[in-house]
């Protein structure tokens, strides 16, 4: 009776409500649009009621926020704090330097696409998005929760090798353990 | 028959102070966000955390004395909640208090932290370790006027059982509170430092610290901790209840009282800042220790 | 203000002859000077006339006259006068004599000069990285480095929207509104 396909759904959909009604936020800001992150969660525009607060260290995070540009050189250390989180696990790119280059098209040390090097669950579009628009983008995550497809976690999983060999190509020094999940 | 009965009783006190517990948590959160001119999370946040936190895959590998870390924290919560008496006359929720004895509490809820500190410590996170060494010298501060007014209270009616000094409140009609008033200013006082809010949340502060001693625990870990922390919370006011309220005679006199007890940490807690830890330690070996000699003098001469 | 300039100039003429000067309006003055007495006229500047504040270093990059131009702006809490110190170093193969112990934080400035533009210091003591980790390209803040052209080599990027449109153009059709009078030298 556990095993059957009937009580496997039940299951999730209460593992699913539970997830999208409590999300614990890295507090980690990559780039410029991590000025955008304390006015969503302090009082005017409160995050702290769908259930998002802050988590300290990326073993308690669920989400990790992508806010900005990401150059070389914390490309190496946020793969390493991605690796580090606990399944199951999602990216927000934050602003439009994630989408396409942004301001810094024409930068020799930006990173422009970031779904290339990390699996994207949900883009929020502005140069700096306001924290209306960063609200909408949780809830749109928790929509995707809430269907079961926010799976960046699995995608990186079976893809490893593809992603391994785009962040090698351009962080030559290589010095990271392996990804065991 | 009995020894089911038994076992059955204690499963469902341990139910109830982890339902207790955590609906306290989430109601605290619910007045904070409310002092600082927001709305908050539903009360019932803090399960719906937890079942978040039990549904993660746990993929840290640190060595068998990391996981046995929040292990000994849990265990620890659950056998101090066996020797303390939840309510005046036993009934469901008698469990081992008849053999109550205050000093062995005091050694036992010290376990805790220790277990936490060796699990700690063997993940090599500079943070874990200077979280725990924080966290010890804090407890050097807090235990002393602690101490001091349980003395106060065992010189002054000559027993050291709960259940002994339940039944003298009972007998002379007035709660201890009254009787010894200074060893009850000073057990507050201590109060303060045992909750870790706000001003003495030096130890697990997530901006200053990466959250001390919890910063390599996640999913099921974190788990165990969160409800055993809330097990815990239950644990310190039920027993200041019963020590110096006159314990309760229902489960419903019993939540009113550990809320109105509860809301002194928390209130004096939402508009404090952080001390350090020498500021905290001072603090605690000022006016709480001037009450504990209080109370200890009151209690030899009365 | 004009005498305090022209009594400054009148002593630095008298030490350095050859040194050409350029008076700016405000508390500005330049000075330019050859490589070879840099080291003196900084210490004397310093020590006798009481400029005592390095308030930079900056670099000019000459890509048609083949230099490059490393300016010092020095600030007299007393005088209350600005005084910009440039020196012009040959492109091909740029050497520059190193000020680290006449002020300490000139140190920094040389570090990023010499990671960004490639200017070699004698006697600079410093690790070698300053800014980009394990960088291998040319000094990328020099003229002639395309950067547009090295970022479409390195990384990925996103192809454009068939349906893309001109932002400023639709926006003035969106919104439909006025401009005030006061504005429109701004808008097309």
């Amino acid at each position: 009776m556990i095993n059957d396909k009937n009580t496997q759904k039940l299951v999730d959909v209460i593992q699913n409500w539970a997830r999208k009604h409590s999300i614990w936020v890295l507090a980690y800001g990559t780039g410029c649009g991590a000025i955008e992150i304390p006015p969503t969660m302090t009082s005017r525009y409160d995050a702290e009621r769908l259930g998002v607060r802050g988590a300290a260290t990326p073993r308690q995070a669920d989400v990790l926020l992508i806010t900005g540009y990401l150059t070389t050189k914390t490309l190496k250390r946020v793969i390493r704090v991605y690796e580090q989180m606990q399944d199951p696990k999602y990216v927000i790119g934050f602003g439009s330097c994630t989408i396409n280059g942004g301001m810094y098209y024409d930068s020799y040390n930006t990173i422009k696409v970031l779904d290339k090097y990390l699996p994207v669950d949900v883009y929020i579009n502005g140069c700096m998005p306001r924290p209306e628009a960063v609200l909408a983008g949780f809830g749109k995550l928790q929509e995707l929760i809430a269907a079961g497809k926010a799976d960046g976690a699995k995608k990186y999983k079976e893809n490893l090798d593809w992603y391994r060999e785009n962040q090698k190509r351009i962080i030559p020094n290589w010095v990271m353990p392996d990804y065991n999940w | 028959m009995e020894l089911i009965l038994n076992i059955l009783g204690a499963i469902a006190t341990v139910i109830l102070a982890f339902v207790v517990g955590m609906t306290y948590g989430g109601i605290v959160r619910k007045i904070t966000a409310r002092v600082q001119n927001r709305k908050g999370p539903p009360w019932y946040q803090n399960f719906i955390d937890a079942y978040k936190l039990y549904s993660k895959s746990t993929a840290i590998h640190h060595g068998w004395m990391h996981r046995m870390g929040p292990a000994f924290l849990m265990v620890t919560s659950v056998v101090t909640l066996m020797f303390i008496p939840v309510l005046n006359d036993g009934g469901w929720f008698e469990n081992l208090t008849f053999k109550g004895d205050l000093i062995f509490l005091l050694y036992l809820m010290v376990l805790g932290a220790l277990g936490m500190a060796l699990g700690a410590g063997q993940t090599g996170n500079p943070n874990s370790a200077i979280g725990v060494t924080r966290g010890l010298s804090q407890m050097v501060g807090f235990e002393i006027p602690w101490v001091m007014a349980l003395v106060a209270l065992m010189i002054q009616y000559k027993t050291t059982s709960i259940t002994g000094l339940m039944e003298v409140q009972q007998e002379s009609g007035t709660w201890l509170m009254f009787s010894s008033p200074f060893a009850f200013i000073a057990a507050v006082l201590a109060m303060l430092g045992m909750f870790r809010y706000s001003p003495f949340d030096i130890v697990g502060a997530p901006s200053e610290l990466a959250s001390g001693p919890v910063s390599e625990n996640g999913g099921k870990y974190l788990f165990t901790m969160m409800s055993s922390g809330s097990i815990y919370a239950f644990v310190k006011l039920t027993l200041y209840v019963d020590l110096f309220m006159g314990g309760a005679d229902n489960l419903i006199i019993l939540v009113v009282k550990t809320f109105t007890l509860y809301m002194i940490p928390v209130l004096y807690g939402i508009v404090s800042p952080r001390y350090r830890t020498e500021q905290a330690v001072k603090f605690f070996w000022g006016w709480p220790l001037f009450f504990g000699l209080l109370a200890i003098l009151y209690a030899v001469i009365f | 203000m004009q005498e305090l300039k022209q009594k400054l100039t009148a002593n630095i003429k008298a030490a350095y002859p050859e040194i050409k000067e350029k008076d700016y309006p405000g508390n500005r003055l330049d000075f330019t000077v050859d490589k070879q007495y840099l080291v003196s006229i900084l210490t004397y500047l310093k020590e006798s006339l009481g400029y005592i504040h390095l308030s930079h270093i900056a670099c000019v990059d000459w890509l048609e006259e083949g230099e490059f131009e490393v300016i010092f702006i020095l600030w007299s809490p007393e005088e209350k006068l600005k005084v910009f110190l440039r020196v012009r170093v040959d492109r091909e193969n740029p050497v520059m004599p190193n000020v680290d112990m006449i002020w300490r934080q000139a140190n920094t400035y040389e570090r990023e000069m010499r990671e960004m533009f490639g200017i070699q210091f004698e006697g600079l003591e410093a690790p070698e990285e300053f800014v980009l980790e394990d960088w291998q390209g040319p000094p990328p803040m020099r003229r002639d480095f395309d950067t547009e052209s090295y970022a479409n080599e390195t990384f990925f990027h996103r192809p454009g929207r068939e349906d893309a449109l001109d932002v400023r153009e639709e926006i003035i059709k969106r919104s439909r509104e006025e401009i005030p009078d006061f504005a429109k030298k701004y808008s097309r």
